[in-house]
């Protein structure tokens, strides 16, 4: 059998469950990606996300993910915490050096709001991407305390009480959504069947 | 946008209404209650197992897991959490965020502070259950049964302090009454933290959600009457709301 997209299931973190029903909705051929192994198994990895930056980042290094990642061939979408891991340095309970894999590092949101940003929200688009064709002008869940500051590799800005935040990465196989595609109703599905569409470059 | 959130009281296998914390009545099996409650636009569904604590039983995973099938927006689950491994399974059966009560008022605090360490504040709901008197609130738990001589004020402020990432603050008094919402409870609450607050308890008609979110300015309200009795629905709402210059995701 052939898949089209593995997620990787690391440790504790991650609401991995939701994930799966969200791209079987979206027809995906799913597989639960137990070890860095079952990696060459797959065309594309989802790294979810539920958890903070640091938790994530010891779960992935104690299931051996760390490098599988890395070295991973194929595309990657990061999902919350799965894209934020993706990057360079994480603030979230004490320093922790992330995948380096996208540019940036993943700080506090700071704004006169509450926080964490809980909720349904809009889109900017600042780049372009094959992942949110179509779904540009729906509304995404977020649910996050931390941010990803990225200058370089931005698809799209959310605003939230008067601040403006990174709300989804692209950089060559490289992607991430700050949103939960898995619980922003249809568009959120969209978004799935738009990733397992996509082919790796280069 | 203000949060519309469908709020399901679960005494397994039926979602319930608790009548002012006290009667029971049977609304339906909770995955087609949710699934009807989604279809009509909630940003949210809060599953309550409010038995679960009572009566010191096991978190039933089987039947969360049933409960939140094709649900794609976020589905949060409380009812018994006493322990890490709780949230982690919680997750694993298809919670986005866990809500804890009892456990943390009653008997140690210091688990809301791992969680968020572990999971993310993000995804730490506590949920409060407020009893006023001639001038204070008191934190209660298992559905208005039990006291803690805890006030409001001062644990709303604590459980932010220890990383909570949302409150949901239902109102013992006002609770299944469907005489509006405890206004000064809700109001005094969110502006003493800087974290979302999900005003429960006390929805009877609409106007009394455009009152709560106009009065308090909660980051959501969460209803169950009146989606129960058919008094309106998620949609129908969410226009009201938004035609009052509320808003909301439509």
């Amino acid at each position: 059998m052939s898949y089209d997209v593995g997620v990787v299931n690391y440790g504790m973190a991650g609401n991995t469950h939701s994930v799966i029903k969200a791209l079987e909705k979206a027809g995906a051929k799913v597989k639960l990606l137990n070890d860095p192994e079952s990696f060459s198994t797959v065309p594309r990895i989802i790294l979810p996300g539920v958890g903070s930056y640091k938790e994530g980042m010891e779960e992935l290094h104690d299931d051996g993910f760390i490098e599988a990642i890395r070295n991973y061939d194929g595309l990657v979408l990061g999902i919350c915490v799965g894209m934020q891991v993706l990057s360079y340095l994480g603030y979230e309970h004490g320093l922790t050096k992330g995948l380096n894999l996208i540019s940036g590092e993943v700080k506090k949101i700071e704004c006169s709001g509450k926080v964490p940003h809980m909720g349904f929200n809009r889109l900017e688009m600042i780049g372009e991407s094959p992942l949110l064709e179509g779904i540009e002008n729906e509304l995404f869940y977020f649910m996050h305390s931390y941010e990803l500051i990225n200058y370089t590799d931005i698809l799209a800005l959310t605003e939230y009480a008067n601040h403006k935040f990174v709300s989804a990465v692209s950089t060559g196989n490289y992607m991430g959504v700050q949103f939960h595609p898995e619980k922003s109703r249809e568009a959120g599905i969209q978004l799935f069947k738009n990733f397992i569409k996509m082919e790796k470059v280069g | 946008m203000t949060r519309i959130i469908a709020k399901l009281d679960v005494k397994p296998p039926q979602v319930v209404k608790p009548v002012h914390f006290e009667g029971l009545r049977k609304i339906g099996l909770p995955n087609d209650v949710a699934l009807k409650y989604y279809a009509q636009g909630a940003d949210e569904i809060f599953y309550i197992d409010i038995v679960a604590s009572l009566y010191r039983r096991e978190i039933l995973y089987k039947e969360i897991e049933a409960a939140c099938q094709d649900i794609f927006v976020p589905f949060a689950v409380g009812g018994g959490v006493r322990q890490l491994d709780d949230f982690s399974k919680l997750f694993h059966s298809g919670a986005d965020k866990v809500v804890i009560n009892s456990y943390a008022l009653q008997d140690d605090p210091t688990i809301i502070d791992a969680a968020a360490a572990r999971f993310g504040s993000q995804s730490v709901v506590v949920n409060i259950e407020a009893k006023k008197w001639s001038n204070w609130w008191e934190c209660y738990s298992d559905c208005g049964r039990i006291q803690s001589k805890k006030s409001v004020l001062e644990w709303v402020k604590e459980v932010e302090e220890r990383g909570a990432g949302e409150i949901i603050l239902q109102s013992v008094d006002t609770d299944g009454r469907r005489r509006g919402f405890d206004l000064e409870l809700i109001s005094e609450v969110n502006q003493m933290v800087n974290i979302p607050v999900v005003a429960a308890s006390g929805a009877g008609k609409p106007e009394d959600v455009l009152s709560v979110i106009k009065e308090a300015n909660p980051s959501g309200v969460a209803i169950s009457s009146l989606l129960h009795y058919d008094i309106t629905t998620v949609l129908d709402l969410k226009k009201y709301l938004q035609d009052n210059g509320v808003e909301v995701a439509l």
